[in-house]
């Protein structure tokens, strides 16, 4: 009576897996997708550049300031700030603009660099640190996670690393 | 030792080509659903693509169905869809990108195709803090449509279905192992000590562990063979060509080499984390493979044959493979006693084997060709575009 019992059970399942095989591209992927999505989670700022703190409007185009990105336990990024500059395609020629970075009302670096025509050109350009708090960066291109100027889409970011431990803001 | 291709064990026509078309409808029916939405595309070259493996799934179904084996049918898939993988991304990266190396800027931008090997690292970092250290989009983006919520749900839903047999029905990187180890009639190392099964535990242990504390995904960026024949950062610096020589000895030798000369996939047995990981859905997981004592003459042919050295001669005595056995059915093929058999958890041993095999294959198969198929009909897509007559 008990092996029947068992055996009942195990074909349900079996016929219950076959069902949800038939369900996967119809349901349960989108399903699982959907939960996924509403977990909450979020791409480690190391990769995404994290939050906006701040956001400038000037002449065309917009400077956001980012907040400071802190590495993980020992995770090896030396801790920066991002900076994006938006719309690409509204910028100069040339940037070379200094940037409040910690919203003290007074700049913290001066950034340099030309906007190439083809979005594809590499950019390369300099950070110059106006305090002690951050390190100047000198044809700075795609070097690392924490000292880049690069351009994704229609914005140009650029991570200026702090020079030791950064502001928590 | 006995090879699986060497040692037929049932007649050529173990059923009828009536009752084998009968059994084979029900997947030709869900190929063509499956591949219904390539015909809808203008790109005649993905309907030739669309229909090739529609009609190499149904053709290798209904040969597993008229002679009664799995081995050598999922076998011809598989290391299709490990061959045909790289061929057709890596083509898609030049095409967009003009190289298989992904620049920072793509990093940055969450670009990166998630790739499900990082899924085991991702799971501390993301209970603890809610991050996800990888450098892609949670929500798939028109420039990267295999988002990670995408690829994780994709995971979830064919691992509920198919558990452990994802390495033998689904990864696209097992299949070119099991291609290299193919390639030799007879293993040239025979003696493979057994403690190696032990290895992709700890390495599962290893890289979650140095994952969590690290906060990168540690296989990627240093020990995933597979970057040789996908994408990988760019070198720029002495330790991103540190790694990427990791990269390509590790497939040379662990993808390559040692499978073409052990005839097994060394790779998956003897280092893969994701693979031991995989290993634990064979708890839930209601199909398994089983043997039957009554039977068994202790011929350790199965053993032999199991790609991924997944039967002991303990868990032969004891009637069970091991926890990481992928039931891609050498064993049971290769058995000349019928003692190695499909089986359904909570009934009996061998009463009904065949049943069992049938129920497992046509959720497995069902899997490949939704999830393989999509993949083998878009690189052969691709392939067909950079032909000359085009």
């Amino acid at each position: 009576m008990r092996a029947r019992i068992f055996a009942v059970l195990a074909y349900t399942g079996a016929a219950i897996t076959l069902v949800l095989a038939i369900l996967v591209p119809f349901v349960l992927l989108g399903g699982f997708t959907g939960l996924v999505a509403r977990a909450g989670l979020h791409v480690d700022a190391s990769y995404s550049g994290g939050d906006i703190a701040r956001v400038f409007d000037r002449n065309g185009y917009q400077v956001a300031v980012y907040r400071p990105v802190q590495p993980h336990f020992l995770q090896r990024v030396h801790p920066f700030v991002q900076i994006a500059f938006k719309p690409a395609h509204a910028l100069p020629p040339r940037i070379d603009e200094e940037v409040d970075l910690d919203g003290d009302g007074r700049p913290d670096v001066r950034i340099v660099f030309a906007v190439p025509a083809s979005p594809d050109a590499p950019l390369h350009g300099d950070v110059i640190a106006l305090n002690g708090s951050y390190r100047s960066l000198a044809n700075v291109g795609g070097d690392s996670f924490s000292e880049l100027l690069v351009r994704t889409g229609d914005q140009i970011l650029v991570r200026v690393p702090f020079r030791g431990a950064s502001p928590r803001n | 030792m006995a090879s699986i291709s060497s040692v037929p064990r049932r007649p050529a026509a173990y059923r009828g080509i009536g009752r084998s078309l009968l059994l084979t409808l029900p997947i030709a029916l869900w190929s063509l659903l499956m591949f219904s939405r390539a015909f809808q595309q203008p790109d005649r070259a993905g309907w030739a693509g669309a229909i090739v493996v529609m009609l190499f799934m149904t053709f290798l179904f209904f040969m597993m169905m008229r002679t009664g084996t799995t081995y050598r049918w999922r076998r011809y898939f598989f290391v299709a869809l490990g061959f045909l993988f790289p061929v057709g991304f890596i083509a898609a990266l030049i095409s967009v990108r003009g190289t298989m190396s992904i620049p920072i800027e793509r990093m940055v931008a969450g670009d990166t195709p998630f790739c499900f090997m990082v899924i085991p690292m991702l799971i501390v970092p993301a209970a603890l803090t809610r991050t996800i250290i990888f450098p892609g989009s949670i929500l798939p983006t028109a420039s990267n449509p295999h988002s990670i919520a995408v690829m994780i749900g994709l995971w979830l839903a064919l691992s509920l279905v198919v558990g452990k047999a994802w390495c033998s029905y689904a990864c696209f990187f097992g299949g070119i192992e099991e291609g290299f180890a193919a390639v030799a009639r007879r293993p040239r190392i025979r003696r493979i000590d057994p403690r190696l099964r032990l290895v992709p535990w700890a390495m599962l242990i290893f890289i979650v562990a140095l994952s969590a504390a690290l906060f990168e995904p540690v296989y990627c960026t240093w020990f995933c063979p597979f970057k040789t024949v996908t994408e990988f950062a760019r070198v720029r610096s002495i330790e991103t060509a540190i790694q990427m020589g990791i990269f390509i000895t590790l497939f040379v030798a662990l993808v390559v080499v040692l499978p073409i000369l052990t005839k097994k996939r060394t790779q998956c047995a003897f280092f893969c984390p994701f693979g031991a990981f995989q290993s634990l859905f064979n708890k839930i997981n209601l199909f398994e493979i089983r043997f039957n004592r009554d039977k068994c003459v202790d011929c350790t042919l199965c053993q032999s044959a199991c790609p991924t050295m997944a039967i002991s001669a303990d868990s032969v005595r004891e009637g069970k493979t091991l926890l990481n056995c992928m039931k891609c059915g050498a064993c049971v093929d290769v058995c000349k006693k019928d003692a190695a058999v499909w089986h359904l958890k909570g009934t009996r041993v061998a009463l009904k084997p065949e049943r069992a095999r049938l129920l497992f294959l046509y959720g497995a198969w069902a899997m490949a060709t939704m999830f393989g198929g999509s993949i083998l009909g878009n690189s052969l897509a691709t392939i067909l575009h950079f032909l000359p007559w085009k």
